[in-house]
């Protein structure tokens, strides 16, 4: 399981992930079932006014939106992968 | 299925928070399974996969969206603790990094998604492998119904917690509703992409399916 075919599959969502993340979600309006109910009771999403990172909602900024999400991807999964490979480091490291 | 900032009375930011971690805290130190090199790689390449795939937002004719979120994938992949763990790192990466999901609200979005999304697929994978013995096809069932049930009942939490912040109690009977039936209905989709995922590492990769279930 683990390997480049893991990779490859990994790498190959995230290429295609902007046709649904923003172009399909720009076209028909992302709304999830949170959404729907939110609504019913009133509620209000603060996150743009307390937000903190420049990469807000899988933008970038300066970037293209399909452009930005793709980039996010590969950020996030390289974040990941970094902190799996300080953890291994550890475990290895360490007793047992 | 992410719950943003603002949806959340602070009570139950609070609450939900004290649960996460005390399921995290006396998880690690419960752990009997040690954790080795090569849990840690697994753990890491099937949270970077689900990562990419919950990135995968699609829309359904009728006025939703859904995307997969994997708890019952990792649940049975890894074991319930360390199924939990490889959501809790995409779930907080997710609220750090790109604000999908908030900062107030993610102990929340981990007891939903890296908690009990996680043990309900688990444990109900296990229950349907372990009367019908391993096979392909009680793998592919398993998993189809433990990710199905996963997100159903996380959906109805979601709905509880939001149910319960602004219009305490009366909340929940618009949302509850609303959230399970979406989720009872999304969650079939979840449940034949975690049983087909299943029935392929079956099929190449048994051994990491076996182990999981003595």
């Amino acid at each position: 399981m683990i390997g480049w075919k893991t990779l490859l599959v990994i790498i190959t969502l995230i290429i295609i992930s902007p046709i649904f993340g923003v172009i399909l979600a720009d076209m028909v309006g992302y709304h999830e079932p949170l959404d729907v109910a939110a609504e019913m009771l009133g509620l209000h999403d603060i996150s743009e006014k307390i937000n903190w990172t420049p990469f807000f909602d899988y933008t970038i900024p300066g970037l293209d939106p399909v452009i930005g999400y793709i980039v996010s991807g590969f950020i996030g999964v390289a974040i990941i992968y970094l902190i799996g490979y300080i953890v291994r480091k550890l475990v290895s490291g360490g007793g047992k | 299925m992410h719950i943003p900032d603002g949806f959340l009375d602070p009570v139950w930011c609070i609450i939900t928070y004290l649960i996460s971690i005390t399921y995290f805290v006396a998880g690690a130190k419960i752990m009997k399974s040690p954790l080795t090199p090569g849990k840690v790689s697994l753990i890491t390449t099937l949270a970077a996969g689900i990562f990419a795939a919950q990135m995968l937002n699609w829309p359904i004719p009728g006025g939703t969206s859904l995307h997969f979120v994997g708890g019952a994938l990792a649940g049975i992949l890894l074991g319930p603790f360390y199924g939990s763990t490889a959501l809790a790192l995409v779930v907080t990466l997710q609220a750090l990094l790109f604000h999908d999901g908030g900062i107030t609200t993610l102990g929340a979005n981990l007891l939903n998604m890296a908690i009990i999304d996680v043990l309900i697929g688990y444990y109900i994978y296990r229950l349907v492998v372990a009367k019908t013995g391993f096979s392909k096809k009680t793998v592919f069932i398993g998993g189809l119904l433990g990710g199905w049930m996963g997100i159903f009942i996380a959906g109805v939490a979601c709905g509880v917690e939001i149910g319960l912040s602004p219009q305490f109690p009366y909340g929940v009977l618009i949302s509850v509703p609303a959230m399970g039936v979406w989720h009872f209905i999304l969650g079939i989709i979840e449940g034949i992409i975690t049983g087909s995922v299943l029935f392929y590492i079956a099929s190449k990769n048994p051994e990491l399916l076996v182990g999981n279930v003595r």
